[in-house]
C-alpha cells in the first residue's frame, strides 16, 4: 500500500519542480530586453522643431503612444490631462497619423503632451508596440510599467 | 550596323529580365519571410495576410532594414529581442519538455496501473 503510493509523489514532486522552472522561465523571457531607442531623443517636437534634452526631463515621465484615427486613446485622454496637471511630463508619440486629423485632434481635445514626436513606426518598431494606445511609465530611464490598451484610472492612481 | 542593333536589344532584355528577376526574388524572400512571423493583433495570422496597423508597420520596417543591407536572420534575432519568441512562428528547438511531457505522463500512469493490475 504505501509502496504504491510514493511513485505519484515522486513523479508530482518532479511535474511540480519543472512546472516552476518553467514558469519562471517564462517570467524571464517575458522581460524583453526593450530599452528606450535614442531615436526618442532625437525626433524633433512637432511644434517648436526641438529635440528632447534629457535634461528636461525628471526623474518619472510617461511615453504614450496615440493616434487620432483611434477611440480608446480618446477614453485615456482625461487621465492624460490629469497626469500633466500633476506636473507629470509626458512624451507623446503620434503613431502613423495624418498631420491634419492630428492637428485638429490635439485642438479639439486638448495638448497634455510636453514633447510631441509624429513617428512613421520606427520608434514604435523599436518600444515593442503592439497596438495604440500604449503607455510607457518610466523611472531613471528605464522602462517600469507598460499598459496596453488604454488607461484606467488605477493604473495612474499611485502617481498623482 | 543592324547586327549592333540586335546585340544592343538583346543586352537590354538580358538585364532588364535579370534586374526583374532579382527584384522578383527579394520580394518572395520577403513575402516568405512574412509568413513566418506573427501578428501579434491577431495571433493566429502571419504578418503576410494580417491588415492590421501592427502588421502593416512591421511589413515596412523590416522592409526599411532588409534593404538597408540587414540580412534576415540578423532581423529575425532584432524580433525576438523586441517582441519575445512568440512573434516567431519557428520557435527554437528548446521545447522538448513541451512536447514529451504527456508522454511522459501517461508512461507513468501506465507504469502504475500495470502495478496494480500486477498485485491483483
Amino acid at each position: 500500500m504505501r509502496k504504491s503510493l510514493i511513485l505519484p509523489f515522486v513523479g508530482l514532486a518532479i511535474l511540480a519542480i519543472f512546472t516552476y522552472f518553467f514558469i519562471n522561465k517564462g517570467e524571464k523571457d517575458n522581460k524583453k530586453n526593450i530599452t528606450l531607442p535614442s531615436l526618442l531623443f532625437e525626433s524633433e517636437d512637432f511644434y517648436d522643431k526641438k529635440t528632447l534634452n534629457q535634461k528636461d526631463l525628471d526623474k518619472f515621465y510617461v511615453v504614450n503612444f496615440f493616434a487620432s484615427w483611434c477611440k480608446p486613446c480618446l477614453a485615456e485622454h482625461p487621465l492624460l490631462m490629469e497626469l500633466q496637471s500633476k506636473g507629470i511630463k509626458i512624451i507623446g508619440i503620434n503613431f502613423r497619423d495624418d498631420e491634419e486629423n492630428f492637428v485638429q485632434w490635439i485642438n479639439e481635445h486638448g495638448n497634455p503632451f510636453f514633447h510631441i514626436i509624429r513617428d512613421d513606426g520606427s520608434i514604435a518598431y523599436e518600444m515593442g508596440l503592439i497596438g495604440v494606445p500604449e503607455t510607457f511609465f518610466i523611472e531613471d530611464s528605464e522602462i517600469q510599467k507598460k499598459v496596453q490598451g488604454p488607461l484606467f484610472y488605477e493604473d495612474i492612481e499611485k502617481y498623482l | 550596323m543592324k547586327i549592333l542593333k540586335s546585340i544592343y536589344n538583346l543586352f537590354f532584355v538580358i538585364f532588364f529580365s535579370l534586374f526583374i528577376n532579382i527584384a522578383l526574388a527579394n520580394i518572395n524572400q520577403l513575402n516568405d519571410y512574412y509568413k513566418t512571423i506573427r501578428c501579434l493583433v491577431c495571433e493566429g495570422q502571419s504578418i503576410q495576410e494580417s491588415d492590421t496597423e501592427f502588421a502593416i508597420n512591421l511589413k515596412e520596417q523590416i522592409q526599411k532594414k532588409y534593404d538597408s543591407g540587414m540580412d534576415l536572420k540578423t532581423i529575425n534575432q532584432e524580433l525576438i529581442n523586441i517582441y519575445g519568441e512568440e512573434i516567431s512562428f519557428n520557435p527554437s528547438n528548446n521545447h522538448f519538455i513541451l512536447w514529451f511531457l504527456p508522454l511522459l505522463i501517461l508512461l507513468i500512469i501506465f507504469f502504475l496501473v500495470r502495478n496494480k493490475y500486477r498485485k491483483n
